[in-house]
């Protein structure tokens, strides 16, 4: 079975690369579902969605610090 | 295994198209070496370029790196504003000529009550220069330029190039702003739309997708029309974007050699359409700034692309031959900016190309959300920053551009003249930014919001000089400074001024402006040798050479010699 939380993190972690503002919740909606995935006993799968999803929210956040780093210290 | 092949590639496309992407790019232009300005010809004017101090933000200079001080206004002559008597009846050519041939000789035609605006004429330019402007920001309209797809007027490129030698026989530069309002005219009429409000790209490249015009809640930009359209444009759709920059370029092209031509104004007040800040600001509208730049100056900042449909933040444009290393280019700010008076974007880097200017437009009280909401101005409560706020976050956008700063638009409702167009020059003498004052001339009533009074009877172009606003504008102000750090301050009220600079021996002059309007007596003081020249029209120009150390030009309080009504 699929875990639900993998989708939400893959879907979230995409709009985080154009809002980062999303990207606290793809990563936690990352974490949350690798760690059910990984107690579910070969139960639920997605470890690539949200894997994939946590990466782009790490991603995605890392832009949004980024960019907003050089705002304040270029500016 | 396939599946998380795919899912991989997905992360990797959406990144590389959007935030990540656009911040490696624009993060790299700061890293690229900007390009060196080929030796051209010398100009009727000095050639202008934006100076780059290691402690304090770009500003715009001439040929001997003095901060340079441009005040203009901006006629609306030659924008392709719909007119006429009956809306229904969209696609009528433009009222006023644009055959230069017409204009020739002093020539001037008719004003009309149809145009919102008179038609500009020679005497205008010279009448500028009267008021102590050193520069026009002149709109043209896309659909003038390029009525048919693929097809330039040449007619409408030589009415440009007339207005240019008549700036160079003014002594005054000119910004060659690429005008839109509301996207086009073409977004055709319906409900509470005003067509005479609308201009800029030209019917075949405004594409409502059958979306109504109808307008909202008393706000052109706010019709389902314009948002389809611009988004269309931002979208490149039809490859619409690509014209647009070969149109520009077209420009670019034939003022190549002109010193006269301060620069381009690549597209004003940015409508984002259906997107929303910061995104469509640092994924749409600066990436498509990024294109342009690299069409027209051939540096290459953007990542190689396709072209002729959606371009993605990263991508950059081929060198369309212009190689024009030389003009400022202005880049104004996505238009909700005139609503919040903060940035609504990041404020990334945008190109190596070292000539950028930052273009805000300062309309406190106008269109900040203070008015939306129906507050007057001298009871606003919006901004919290007064009007500082807006000039103390474009100083700051500006330097993490690494871009000079101009007001591009500056205006107000003649009423306000007393508080907000009095706040807002004093603003840009405190922040040392020039200025074009929205608009030259208007017909209509009372409340139009030109620099003269709406003629009294037509044909004439114009009733006479408004007193309020010859007092605010014919300002004395140093045209150049060697001293970038200079302060001054100029007193519209009783004719005023003082200026403290340092200068070291041997440093450029600082030339400073006094309309004829202006009698008080000049002095200067401390490290500097004065010489005060006196012009036909009774203008002065005091040119002060530092002999070392601080000074000071002052100009004694003395009633001023008004000549408006």
């Amino acid at each position: 079975m699929r875990d639900r939380a993998a989708t939400r993190a893959l879907v979230l972690g995409l709009l985080a690369l154009p809002f980062g503002v999303l990207a606290p919740f793809a990563i936690w909606s990352g974490i949350h579902s690798l760690r059910r995935i990984r107690a579910s006993d070969g139960e639920l799968r997605g470890t690539s969605s949200a894997g994939a999803g946590l990466i782009a929210g790490l991603v995605g956040l890392s832009a949004f610090l980024i960019g907003t780093s050089y705002w304040l210290l270029a500016s | 295994m396939i599946g998380r092949v795919l899912i991989t590639l997905l992360v990797v496309v959406v990144a590389l198209i959007s935030y990540p992407g656009a911040l490696l790019v624009s993060l790299a232009t700061r890293l690229t070496p900007a390009p060196n300005a080929p030796a051209g010809r010398e100009g009727a004017l000095p050639w202008l370029h934006v100076a780059h101090p290691a402690d304090g933000r770009p500003y715009i200079a001439d040929d001997q790196g003095r901060i340079v001080m441009l005040h203009g206004a901006i006629p609306a002559g030659l924008i392709d504003f719909w007119t006429g008597p009956d809306q229904s009846q969209p696609n009528v050519p433009p009222l006023y000529p644009i055959d230069p041939t017409e204009y020739d000789g002093g020539q001037c035609p008719a004003n009309s009550s149809l145009s919102r605006y008179p038609p500009f004429c020679r005497a205008d330019v010279e009448a500028m220069a009267t008021l102590g402007f050193n520069s026009i920001r002149l709109p043209i309209s896309w659909s003038l330029l390029e009525p048919a797809r693929g097809h330039f007027s040449q007619t409408y490129i030589a009415r440009v190039a007339q207005v240019i030698e008549w700036a160079k026989s003014a002594q005054m530069y000119v910004i060659i702003d690429m005008h839109q309002n509301g996207y086009s005219r073409y977004v055709g009429p319906g409900d509470d739309v005003n067509l005479s409000y609308l201009s800029g790209a030209p019917r075949w490249a405004t594409i409502t997708d059958g979306f109504p015009s109808r307008v909202f809640l008393g706000q052109r930009e706010l019709n389902p029309a314009v948002f389809e359209a611009a988004s269309n444009f931002w979208y490149d759709r039809a490859g619409i974007q690509d014209e647009y920059i070969a149109a520009v370029a077209l420009i670019a092209q034939r003022f190549k050699d002109e010193s006269v031509v301060a620069g381009y104004s690549i597209f004003n007040e940015p409508w984002p359409g259906w997107n929303l800040p910061p995104g469509f600001e640092d994924l749409l509208l600066f990436p498509f700034y990024r294109r342009v730049i690299d069409a027209i100056t051939g540096v290459r900042d953007g990542t190689p692309c396709w072209s002729g449909f959606f371009m993605p933040a990263p991508c950059g444009y081929r060198d369309l031959g212009v190689r024009d290393q030389r003009h400022l280019i202005f880049l104004d700010t996505g238009l909700l900016r005139e609503v919040t008076d903060f940035p609504t974007h990041l404020g990334l880097p945008v190109s190596s190309y070292p000539n950028l200017v930052l273009a805000l437009h300062t309309y406190t009280h106008e269109y900040t959300f203070d008015k939306l909401v129906g507050q007057t101005p001298d009871q606003a409560t919006y901004p919290w920053g007064g009007y500082d706020q807006s000039y103390v976050f474009a100083d700051r956008e500006a330097r993490a551009m690494d871009a000079a700063l101009f007001v591009a638009e500056v205006g107000a409702p003649p009423q306000w003249d007393y508080l907000m167009t009095a706040n807002q020059l004093t603003e840009q003498d405190r922040q040392r930014i020039g200025f074009a004052f929205w608009t030259w001339k208007e017909n209509g009533g009372k409340d139009s919001w030109g620099i003269f009074n709406p003629p009294g009877s037509p044909p004439e172009s114009s009733g006479c000089l408004r007193a309020a606003r010859e007092r605010l504008l014919a300002r004395v102000f140093p045209k150049a400074s060697g001293d970038r750090n200079l302060r001054y301050s100029y007193d519209p009220g009783t004719g005023g001024f003082a200026l403290a600079a340092t200068g070291q021996t041997g440093a450029p002059a600082t030339m400073v402006y006094i309309p004829p309007e202006v009698r008080g007596e000049v002095s200067t003081g401390g490290g500097v040798h004065g010489s005060i020249a006196t012009n036909t029209d009774g203008s002065r120009v005091v040119t002060a050479l530092p002999t070392g150390g601080p000074f000071r030009v002052s100009v004694a309080p003395q009633s001023l010699a008004l000549t408006g009504c």
